[in-house]
């Protein structure tokens, strides 16, 4: 009989009314079924929630599960041990559903070989790691949190260079993620940005609201209109905006500066006289009066420039600022101690004033290993904390 | 210990758009073992070297294969290892050790020592920080001097010393330093940057590009003979397309100095002979020249300055002064003929011009004033930002110009402490400055409480009571020993930690020995500027007599208030080591790729690829407005008004002509002291490191004295010749030289190398120099309120024939033990 035929003839069984069986057995049957069934279903559940069935596959027995027994999480002074599913698969039902048929995918790729090479797992280990982040950034790292939690640590027994970075983050109860990204397997090598800007995009806040100060804390794109088509320039590292309206991922900011009046007035500065950068316009922009609002012209006495002070209204998406300005210094006060003390103590930042410190800052910048980002986060932060805003001691 | 960042900074360093190919390994760096002994590789100022050892012992020194240009200074570091003057022991002042602050500071200097155990040197160093700090406060101790210190990133004395002392208690620090104290102080205002210590020009952009080359007080060959990390001499090979250039005439050269350099016989260059320290009345002419001859660039004036128009005035002579600055008014004070400076003027606005300043011409009173000047021309000329054209002050130093690879290079051990600990005492600087000009702490010792103008701030100095000097040594590099001698009666307590007997150790109260970089493992950057490598340093020998690591002298220094684990970070020598390569290695991951460390350490010296041609201000010429410049202004200040707004007498709103307090060549002073003694940078030592290698300076030490090079001349008129011992003199000091006669030397003009050693006869203040030290003699004045930097080279001297018995050089060898 060809397979044809039987299915034809299974289905004609299936559709006819019941004859000969009760609707008691008919029901009591189904009852069983299910059972049977939904056992099936939690027994392949559980199955496909222990350890042996993820590292079935060698795309992960070789990768991620050898990189796991290279750390903290695989063995440590006290035994206790965490396997694939305590952190990747969500312990409440719901979202365990939703991951399991998220993870289809992963099989998909397995079935049709997508990562079946070291290769080619490296290439989609930075988009594999990225949905990972992103859930658990977006349950606050409650994988994690169910063995490690805040109000469990012993502030006493850590290290000082511990409690530094920890208690900020308990405070704001950060998600563990944010910061112990890498902390059981490889990072992927292709995020393609600057080391102090993944640690800043880990800060950034991403409900902007109206009429709030936020600070920079990479180069903004800024556009002319809504539609975000024309061009406007870029904001600078540490630069204070203020939100005017929100739409969608998109933002109107405004941009209180003061510039020189020498040249087409592109770079915004903080203050007057202030060589603080702000942002940076096309020739376009700043030189259209009905997008620069230009009020108050005064000379500065330090340099015989004539200065005015500007407000321009632009948009840009609604990603890349922080609230608390700290955070911006706190990373560069740590830049700047570290790399600049290889081969003499670092000046104090109040030691210079603002406008001198871009000077100093030029001459030596070629000994450290700054990149350009860190490099004009370092500088602000050294302007920021120069002797203009601290009182010289 | 990883912090978050640098895992963070290893996400990020993976990320790149193109590979750039692996690093090479040196295969010649790799130690050998031959039936001769083993060859080990190991890196220095003086460049990378290998060294024979054989039973213990180091018994030669060469060059490593890569190195295209060796120094002569390579035959020296045996003779430096091995040198009678090394320190052997932890030692005490004769009368400190029994009566501490209350010891007799007058016989500082007899170098009468007492030896003691290590534990009781450190003892006591921490029992002295313990009472400064308990009495005085923060002010009272001056821990912030610092000096070349041996390379190596980790082992370097700086840090260990300031990370140790810093977490005790904080101290008075510097800023500024003798090498470039005014230049780096004046260009952030006219250029933007400090200058002195940035890449320049990629050399091969300058032979192609430039017509004009002007060496202005420049000396590159000698002076490129060292570098800050390990020296690879990579600009030296220029040097030499140079010469040929200049046999083709290709290329004209200039090198404006009083001396004919060693650069200048290299290269075979024309020079144009200058008085001492008239630099900027013959610039004020050049400009004069370029002015009423419409020759300079107003286009790029008007884009890229400001104030020209009344520095002009000033030129023109339409100022308070009155005084046109014409070629005739230059040429009686400079020496050089009207036509001389109009034929100057016209050649340099005619083609692309280069000016290469060297730092020796701003180690004077007004230092300020040739380096703004400069810049002033070099606008003129408008090719600031133009391949071959423009100004640089730092081609003579570390093979700048050689273009930077891109490789991140390996940090060092922690400089500071680490994140949220804090010292054992807190600060309490009471009503004095944290921090002073680095040249003004003798002045410190002589008036506490007084005020001095510096750089737009007062500074009040403050009462110091204990200094710590760590691989530093100012009884070479301050000027005036006499004034320093009696300053420091006013210290209670000094420290030194050295592995020689300077002549700071013998005035020190506690000496303590560290060892040679040649005695312990490292690593090092090879090349300063270029980032041409990494270098593994083996240790060579074990460290000598009682010596220790710098690392082991501060760790257990911290002991003693419990801090070890902290200082160390539980990690030994080889271990930091590794990290710190190893986080260079993550940080090149995905741009250059760097072997295992084993392997590193195995072969010894790993090479990356140059990187591309470089334009120096560049950028800034491109865009003036986006790129601007870091003056307060953004462009070039040719007039500051920030300057004028301080006030100062010795540095106003403009580059000046300004007379100096002495000068010679019928300047002031100069009936009475004829001889200008210039004191730059020596051919044969690195500062005073090298000086006591004994072999090595036998062969430029004459009679056993450092020589005094002086023109046939003046000797003549002296009744001297060469191999004389002479007596030179002056109203701050004297001392015994041995003369070396030269053509390169015009009249009135005499050199003593700096970093000779100090070897007064005696204890006194006043006592003959034995040996040749010419800080002896040299002037200790600020160059002007704005710098506060040295004035070393505004130094008149008077020479004689030394006669009666010479006393015997004191300057070398170890104490004289005194025993109980």
């Amino acid at each position: 009989m060809s397979l044809k035929s039987t299915l034809a003839v299974f289905w004609r069984t299936l559709s006819s009314p019941p004859a000969t069986i009760s609707l008691g057995v008919l029901t009591f049957g189904g009852f069983i079924t299910g059972i049977i069934f939904w056992g099936g279903f939690n027994t392949a559940m559980e199955f496909t929630n222990t350890e042996d069935f993820c590292i079935y596959c060698h795309e992960m027995e070789d990768n991620v599960y050898a990189e796991l027994q290279e750390t903290v999480h695989w063995e440590n002074r006290t035994g206790v041990r965490a396997t694939c599913p305590d952190c990747h698969v969500p312990h409440e039902w719901t979202n365990k559903v939703a991951r399991k048929m998220q993870a289809s995918k992963e099989v998909w790729g397995k079935v049709f070989g997508t990562i079946n090479t070291p290769e080619k797992f490296e290439a989609k280990r930075d988009e594999l790691a990225r949905h990972e982040w992103a859930r658990l950034e977006a349950n606050g790292s409650l994988e994690c949190r169910n063995c490690h939690d805040y109000d469990s640590m012993d502030w006493a027994a850590m290290s000082d260079e511990a409690v530094y970075y920890m208690r900020p983050a308990a405070e704001l109860n950060t998600g563990c993620i944010n910061c112990h990204k890498g902390i059981a397997h490889h990072l992927p090598q292709s995020s393609g940005e600057s080391p102090v800007l993944v640690v800043l995009e880990s800060k950034a806040v991403t409900d902007l609201e109206e009429g709030q100060q936020y600070f920079a804390i990479d180069a903004v794109e800024l556009f002319e209109d809504e539609a975000l088509t024309q061009t406007a320039g870029s904001l600078e590292l540490g630069a204070p905006v203020e939100v005017l309206a929100r739409s969608g991922n998109k933002m109107q900011i405004r941009l209180a500066a003061w510039r020189k009046e020498k040249g087409f007035g592109r770079v915004l500065y903080h203050d007057f006289g202030l060589n603080m950068r702000k942002a940076v316009l096309n020739k376009d922009t700043a030189t259209n009066a009905a997008i620069v609002h230009a009020s108050e012209t005064r000379n500065d006495d330090n340099t015989g420039l004539d200065w005015s002070e500007v407000t321009v209204d632009l948009w840009a998406v609604s990603r890349g600022f922080v609230k608390d300005e700290q955070v911006l210094w706190d990373v560069a006060a740590e830049s700047y101690a570290s790399d600049c003390s290889t081969c003499h103590a670092q000046p104090d930042p109040e030691h210079f004033s603002a406008n001198a410190w871009p000077a100093m800052f030029n001459g030596m910048v070629g000994f450290t290993n700054f990149d350009e980002a860190e490099s004009k986060l370092v500088l602000t932060y050294l302007q920021k904390h120069s002797s203009d805003f601290v009182e010289a001691h | 210990m990883a912090t978050r960042r640098d895992v963070l900074k290893r996400i990020a360093a993976g990320a790149t758009t193109s590979l750039i190919g692996p690093a090479l390994l040196g295969p010649a760096a790799k130690a050998q073992v031959t039936s001769e002994g083993v060859w080990k590789t190991t890196g220095s100022h003086w460049g990378a070297i290998k060294a024979l050892i054989k039973g213990g012992q180091v018994v030669d020194v060469r060059p490593i294969d890569e190195d295209p240009n060796p120094t002569d200074m390579i035959n020296g570091i045996k003779g430096l290892i091995y040198s009678p003057s090394r320190i052997r022991y932890p030692m005490v002042r004769a009368d400190w050790l029994d009566n501490r602050e209350r010891a007799d500071r007058t016989t500082r200097g007899d170098n009468r020592y007492i030896r003691i155990t290590w534990d009781q040197a450190l003892d006591l160093l921490y029992e002295e920080l313990e009472r400064i700090q308990t009495t005085y406060g923060s002010s009272g101790l001056y821990a912030g001097a610092t000096g070349w210190r041996a390379t190596g990133q980790f082992h370097s004395c700086i840090n260990h010393m300031n990370r140790a002392v810093t977490m005790h208690g904080p101290y008075i620090k510097k800023v500024g330093d003798y090498s470039t104290g005014a230049g780096q102080t004046i260009l952030p205002y006219v250029l933007g940057s400090t200058e002195v210590y940035a890449q320049g020009t990629s050399w091969p952009l300058i032979l192609e590009n430039t017509k004009t080359l002007v060496f202005w007080a420049s000396d590159p060959v000698k002076n490129l003979q060292v570098g800050w990390q390990c020296e690879t001499h990579e600009s030296l090979e220029y040097f030499d397309t140079l010469r040929e250039k200049i046999a083709k005439g290709e290329i004209k050269v200039i090198s404006i100095d009083p001396v004919r350099s060693k650069t200048q016989n290299h290269i075979n260059c024309e020079q144009l002979y200058i008085n001492p320290m008239t630099d900027v009345a013959m610039m004020l002419a050049v400009a004069h020249v370029l002015y009423t001859e419409e020759l300079y660039d107003k286009a790029f004036i008007d884009i890229y300055a400001l104030g020209f128009d009344r520095f002009i005035d000033y030129v023109m002579g339409r100022d308070d002064e009155g005084i046109e600055r014409t070629p005739e008014w230059a040429a009686d004070i400079c020496g050089v003929a009207p036509d001389m400076i109009r034929d100057f003027a016209r050649l340099i606005a005619s083609d692309r011009t280069q000016f290469m300043f060297g730092w020796s011409v701003q180690r004077q009173q007004h230092g300020e004033q040739p380096y703004w000047m400069g810049a002033v021309l070099a606008a003129m000329l408008g090719q600031i930002g133009l391949p071959g054209g423009g100004i640089s002050y730092s081609h003579h130093y570390s093979s700048v110009g050689v273009s930077t690879s891109g490789a991140t290079m390996p940090g060092a051990f922690p400089l500071n402490l680490d994140l949220g600990k804090t010292p054992e005492h807190d600060a309490n600087f009471g009503e004095f400055s944290p921090v002073i000009p680095t040249t003004r702490w003798i002045d410190a010792l002589l008036n506490p409480g007084a005020k001095i103008q510096y750089n737009g701030n007062e500074v009040t100095l403050p009462d110091l009571k204990m200094a710590v000097f760590v691989g530093n040594n100012p009884f070479h590099h301050h000027q005036d020993r006499n004034k320093m001698r009696q300053a420091i009666r006013n210290l209670e307590t000094i420290v030194a930690v050295d592995y020689t007997w300077s002549a700071t150790c013998r005035h020190a109260d506690l000496v303590l020995p560290g060892c040679t970089q040649f005695e312990r493992n490292d690593l090092d950057m090879y090349g300063s500027y270029a980032n041409s490598g990494v270098l593994a340093m083996h240790r060579l020998v074990d460290p000598l007599f009682q010596s220790r690591p710098d690392f082991d002298i501060f760790a257990a220094l911290t002991e003693r208030f419990g801090r070890r684990e902290e200082y160390t970070r539980g990690m030994r020598e080889m271990e930091w080591i590794e990290t710190l390569y190893n986080e260079c290695r993550d940080a090149n991951a995905g741009k250059f790729e760097m072997p295992e460390f084993a392997d590193f350490w195995d072969e010894g010296l790993i090479r990356f690829p140059r990187g591309e041609h470089w334009v120096r201000h560049a950028a800034f010429r491109e865009d003036p407005e986006i790129n601007a410049l870091g003056t307060p202004s953004g462009f070039i200040e040719i007039s500051s008004r920030t300057i004028e707004k301080f006030g100062y007498d010795d540095c106003g709103a403009h580059p000046k002509w300004m007379e100096k307090l002495e000068r010679s060549h019928g300047g002031p002073g100069s009936e009475k002291y004829p001889i200008w003694l210039q004191s730059c940078h020596p051919d044969q030592r690195l500062h005073s490191q090298m000086c006591d290698s004994e072999p090595y300076r036998a062969t430029y030490s004459v009679q056993g004295r450092e020589p005094i090079w002086m023109s046939p001349q003046d000797a003549e008129q002296r009744g001297l010749g060469d191999g004389d011992l002479v007596r030179v003199f002056n109203d701050r000091g004297q001392l015994l030289a041995g003369v070396r006669l030269s053509d390169n030397f015009p009249p009135g003009v005499a050199r003593i190398h700096e970093g000779a050693w100090y070897g007064p006869e005696d204890a006194t203040i006043g006592a003959l120099d034995t040996y040749g030290d010419p800080n002896t003699l040299t002037m200790d004045i600020g160059a002007s309120k704005l710098s506060q930097a040295t004035s070393a080279n505004t130094c008149l001297v008077q020479i004689e024939e030394f006669e009666g018995d010479a006393p015997a050089v004191t300057a070398f060898g170890g104490p004289t033990e005194v025993v109980f």
